[in-house]
């Protein structure tokens, strides 16, 4: 057995050449593991169903509210939301303290979201139907998150970065109708 | 029994009142005593002002009682942060960089007038932050994310109690070099000096990425610039939070082996697998703030997958090394005592010990909230969890019940030494460990439930009008009992302290001061 070391004396001279074998398969077997770990994000990447989104680009709150205008003056419906038909982008702005427009979506198609902020960085959080996906949304940059709904049904979405005092009452809505 | 012979004192060394500790042998010089000792006292003081926070943040996330209005909640969202995330550890490091650059060196402090200079400055930016806080105009949590602006006030706090705390580091750096050049150390420092130096170069880094973040920031909230690109500010924000996490993860390793040699007279399991380990979080710490941007827009993929994921998965290791190394060297201690079984070693250990009782806590829950940390670094299950409440419960479970609770029990054999008082109520420190440990274990694990079905961190309520998921009311309830569970053993520990300080029975007896953790 090793002799009792001290954490408030020096070591002793040489100490720095001695690590025991005990020590040295637990290092082995920590490695191990975290090569592991990482195996598996990055094998994720090609293999899994649902990864983070890739899509980004820049753009000012004034032309992506622009966009999101244009958006809603082709797909607005009476109900005041947006029926997205499949195929195409959609839009929703995050601005204190809602998420605009609703988007109607049909299950089983599958659509890209383009998602930025109008003022302070905001949180999507779908969560909804059992469902729980979370994006920052910044300002600058628009996110965009492909993806298809598979359930029909009505998808809450709250905010969960904290932007401004009205925070708590910040949410939005995507309605999944049976698909056609 | 003493540990070390004091050197003579030695030729050149600056001349200053010094005692001889009764239980650990070593020089106390007096003005370090009083250094530590005042760092001390604000870091309880803060610990205080950020608990009370804390507790009224959990009884307001409790649907059934919404203690607050949101506007205070958010107000006390902010508080709660600052105080106990940045004041708390930052002041009692700094006290365990006096005590670690001077007492276990056998040397005075470089320099009482920088050494007080800092202590200056850091009280006097934690109070112009808290007041920033208390007025109203400043909440907007403690990462203060552009376009959000708190009033001047908040970010120039924030600013004069870095310069505070990188003066303190400047005069830790220079006691470390006169111990050495005046002869008073020599050879390779103890451990627990080692470890403080690790946890003051990484906050160098934090200090450095904070101004590069506060500064444009105060002049954003000052109107001297238009904008902030949030983005950016997060980044460098970052470099100081994150790093800052991983400036008070080392010092609560070293409060771990600090309470293993004052407990058990225990060391670590060997020095040069746990100087390894120290010199891990230097080299993984700081690209892993890329875990706080996994689902950001901006950033490819590549660094996050790099900065975020594989080096997140690499920084636990030194943490499950240091664990493997306390734990083992308490072992070893204990078995040099005669024969012992798998298991039976754990015998000869005395449970109501409030070192043992802080220790045994700390160690579970930081297991348990690194364990949930690293798992959500996988940039695939951040989706799932970002910014929801498995956020507070891995956070909680890493800082409060690992770093805090160390801390304290730390505190419990420190304290004491330095004041040679003995502590009021011994069985009291060791209940409110226990305590504290069951209380946030509860709190840790009903904050896990409701960020697995969705709950937001960081809001006053959850109703949303009554659209709210169902189930989620549950587990923020539970939120409410542990929090009030972990707030009274947190009070519990503020008034075992003052009544120390004030009412503690004068003593140097080695067994009143810090009491053995070994059966007889």
């Amino acid at each position: 057995m090793a002799a009792v070391e001290s954490s408030v004396t020096s070591p002793a001279p040489g100490w720095a050449r001695r690590l025991p074998i005990d020590e040295k398969v637990f290092l082995w077997l920590v490695a191990a593991s975290v090569a592991f770990m990482s195996t598996f994000v990055i094998a994720w990447l090609f293999l899994g169903s649902q990864n983070v989104p890739t899509d980004s680009y820049r753009i000012t709150p004034e032309a992506f509210s622009q966009q999101v205008q244009t958006f809603i003056g082709k797909y607005g419906g009476e109900d005041g939301r947006a029926h997205v038909p499949p195929g195409e982008d959609a839009y929703m702005m995050a601005g204190r303290y809602i998420f605009y427009p609703e988007l109607v979506l049909k299950a089983g198609q599958e659509y890209r979201i383009w998602i930025s902020s109008m003022d302070a960085l905001h949180g999507f959080s779908l969560v909804g139907g059992g469902q729980n996906i979370n994006l920052e949304i910044a300002p600058q940059h628009a996110y965009g998150a492909t993806f298809t709904p598979d359930k029909p049904g009505e998808y809450l979405i709250v905010c969960n970065e904290y932007c401004g005092l009205g925070h708590h009452g910040m949410k939005g809505r995507i309605i999944v109708e049976e698909g056609s | 029994m003493a540990y070390v012979q004091p050197l003579p004192r030695v030729a050149g060394m600056r001349e200053e009142a010094s005692r001889t500790c009764s239980v650990t042998g070593l020089r106390v010089f007096a003005g370090a005593q009083a250094l530590t000792v005042a760092n001390a006292v604000a870091a309880v003081l803060a610990l205080a002002v950020g608990g009370l926070f804390g507790l009224s943040l959990g009884l307001t996330r409790a649907p059934s009682l919404e203690l607050l209005s949101p506007d205070v909640y958010y107000l006390a969202l902010t508080g709660h942060g600052v105080s106990a995330l940045i004041l708390w550890p930052v002041f009692f490091e700094v006290a365990a960089m006096v005590f670690a650059s001077s007492v276990l060196l056998n040397a005075p402090v470089f320099s009482m007038r920088i050494g007080w200079s800092a202590f200056g400055l850091m009280v006097g930016g934690a109070l112009l932050l808290e007041g920033a806080i208390l007025s109203g105009d400043s909440s907007v949590t403690f990462t203060a994310y552009p376009p959000l602006v708190a009033s001047p006030l908040f970010y120039v706090g924030y600013l004069v109690f870095a310069v505070g705390a990188l003066l303190a580091i400047v005069n830790f750096a220079f006691s470390l070099l006169s111990a050495r050049t005046t002869g008073a150390h020599s050879g390779s420092l103890p451990l627990l000096t080692y470890g403080v130096a690790v946890a003051a170069i990484l906050a160098l880094f934090s200090i450095a990425s904070g101004l590069v973040a506060l500064v444009p920031a105060l002049a954003y909230s000052a109107g001297w610039i238009g904008a902030v690109e949030p983005i950016v500010y997060r980044g460098w924000f970052w470099g100081l939070g994150h790093t800052l996490q991983y400036v008070n993860v080392v010092a609560m390793v070293v409060a771990w082996y600090g309470i293993a040699a004052l407990a058990f007279k225990a060391g670590p399991v060997n020095q040069k697998f746990t100087r390894i380990g120290f010199i891990l979080y230097l080299v993984f710490t700081v690209p892993v703030l890329g875990h706080h941007f996994l689902v950001d827009p901006a950033l490819s993929t590549e660094v996050k997958l790099v900065g975020g994921s594989l080096f997140g998965f690499a920084l636990g290791v030194p943490s499950l090394m240091h664990g493997l190394a306390v734990m083992g060297g308490v072992e070893a201690t204990l078995r040099k005592l005669g024969p012992a079984s798998l298991f039976g070693w754990l015998r000869r250990v005395r449970w109501g010990n409030p070192g043992v009782a802080a220790l045994t806590c700390s160690l579970l829950l930081f297991a348990i909230g690194g364990w949930s940390g690293t798992a959500q670094t996988a940039l695939q299950l951040n989706l799932i969890s970002h910014n929801t409440m498995w956020i507070p419960g891995h956070l909680h479970g890493v800082v409060v019940g690992g770093m805090t609770l160390a801390f304290m029990g730390f505190a419990y054999f420190l304290v004491p030494l330095l004041v040679r008082r003995q502590l009021w109520s011994i069985r009291l420190a060791s209940v409110q460990a226990y305590l504290y440990g069951f209380g946030l274990l509860w709190m840790i694990l009903a904050m896990s439930w409701a960020g697995t079905v969705g709950v937001p961190r960081r809001t006053a309520e959850i109703s949303y009008g009554g659209e709210a998921p169902g189930g989620w009311d549950l587990p923020m309830n539970l939120v409410g009992v542990g929090a009030a569970l972990a707030g009274t053993a947190g009070f519990l520990f503020i008034l075992n302290m003052v009544l120390t300080l004030v009412r503690g029975r004068r003593t140097d007896d080695p067994e009143l001061l810090v009491p053995s953790a070994v059966v007889a």
